[in-house]
């Protein structure tokens, strides 16, 4: 566009100004177009502004989409991020409740319903062609007695102390767990009863040269009776396998006690 | 403005907006089967105190687990506080966590990322 004060326009202005060209009949021609090219030049700027406006206008808004969107997007990772969070939380929380529930709290040995969960998965891999699997109680002699002598506390250090040494003192894959009161179960996974008799002598053994409940160690000697029993039936249902295995602990301990029983 | 109070149960916080002194305080776990429901009347309340003068408002937290939907709610409201402050409202935040319950106080840090307001996480005395 033009400007007004460029060589043109300066030009144009001086010869419409001059009076020598009165009465020229382009002077009067010039002068009409001269004026409809400075009121187009107007609209032209008022348009231009316009638009620029409206340009302007539409970026801001563009501008406002882009950090909102942003600032949601950031709002949205958060909450992604805090829900894993709290999602781990859970689930450490449900494991250690996992863990607490299948366990026995005095002698951190599997709990009795764990040892069930478990003597029913063994006979089921039985039933899937595994290996036969030996199965024992093992009960304290003369329990009663410790604690009506010395107290329910030493009785309680005396079934951790036994707790610690089953769970140091098993192959990796055998499991023992407390059965309830002072009874042991122990399940002794594709071993052969040979192999088991020998396992639990040993404990046995290893038992009765655990000091006494106040810590010395001649007036009191702690043993072991246990029934041993294997099942290679898969079958044999839980129930029926654990009622073998109490009859062999009741002959141990209908024999003199401190001794395993093969049944 | 009344107060605005809700019981909690074993799935909603506790709600407790008191108008008069300007403390907002929410305890419990918070997995609402509508978080909206729950959420809405507090960010009605919180919206409505900040609007009718410049008294500070104080947020008390002590919760333990949130679903993502209150994870959202919670964002929302701390949103607020923080156009508040950017305003010049003095507005603060204290989440509460029991010492032995440390992912709880990580949480918390997790939430206070990016707010410039006061928003301290405190071990709660027993």
């Amino acid at each position: 566009m033009m400007k007004f004060d460029d060589p043109l326009a300066r030009q144009i202005e001086a010869l419409l100004a001059d009076s020598t060209h009165e009465g020229h009949p382009m002077r009067a021609v010039l002068e009409d177009l001269y004026a409809r090219f400075l009121e187009q030049s107007r609209q032209i700027d008022r348009i231009s502004h316009i638009a620029d406006r409206y340009q302007n206008a539409e970026r801001e808004r563009g501008q406002g989409f882009a950090n909102s969107y942003q600032r949601k997007l950031k709002q949205l990772e958060k909450i992604v991020r805090i829900s894993d969070q709290y999602q781990h939380m859970l689930r450490d929380v449900n494991d250690r409740l996992q863990w607490l529930s299948s366990r026995d709290e005095l002698t951190g040995l599997p709990n009795r319903r764990f040892m069930l969960g478990l003597l029913g998965e063994q006979l089921r891999k039985l039933g899937r062609g595994g290996a036969p699997v030996c199965v024992a109680m093992a009960d304290i002699d003369h329990f009663k007695t410790i604690n009506d002598t010395y107290g329910h506390d030493a009785g309680d250090k005396v079934l951790a102390r036994l707790g610690e040494l089953f769970r140091d003192n098993l192959r990796a894959e055998d499991v023992c767990g407390r059965w309830g009161g002072e009874e042991f179960l122990i399940v002794l996974p594709a071993a052969d009863l040979e192999a088991s008799v020998t396992t639990l002598a040993r404990l046995r053994e290893l038992v009765s040269a655990l000091p006494g409940p106040t810590g010395e160690s001649l007036s009191f000697r702690l043993s072991l009776s246990i029934g041993l029993v294997r099942c290679d039936d898969p079958g044999e249902a839980p129930d029926t396998l654990l009622k073998r295995v109490d009859a062999a602990l009741y002959a141990a301990k209908w024999q003199g006690r401190d001794r395993t029983v093969v049944a | 403005m009344r107060d605005l109070i809700v019981a909690g149960t074993d799935s909603i916080p506790a709600v407790k907006a008191d108008w008069a002194s300007g403390l907002l305080e929410m305890t419990g776990d918070s997995y609402p089967e509508n978080a909206f429901e729950l959420y809405q009347p507090v960010i009605d309340w919180i919206e409505a105190y900040l609007a009718a003068d410049q008294r500070p408002l104080n947020l008390r937290l002590t919760l333990l687990y949130l679903n993502t939907s209150s994870i959202r709610a919670l964002i929302d409201i701390l949103d607020l506080l923080e156009t508040a402050h950017q305003g010049g409202r003095a507005v603060a935040v204290v989440w509460l966590y029991e010492p032995d319950n440390e992912g709880v106080a990580a949480l918390a840090e997790e939430f206070r990322e990016d707010y410039t307001f006061p928003f301290e996480v405190v071990a709660q005395d027993r």
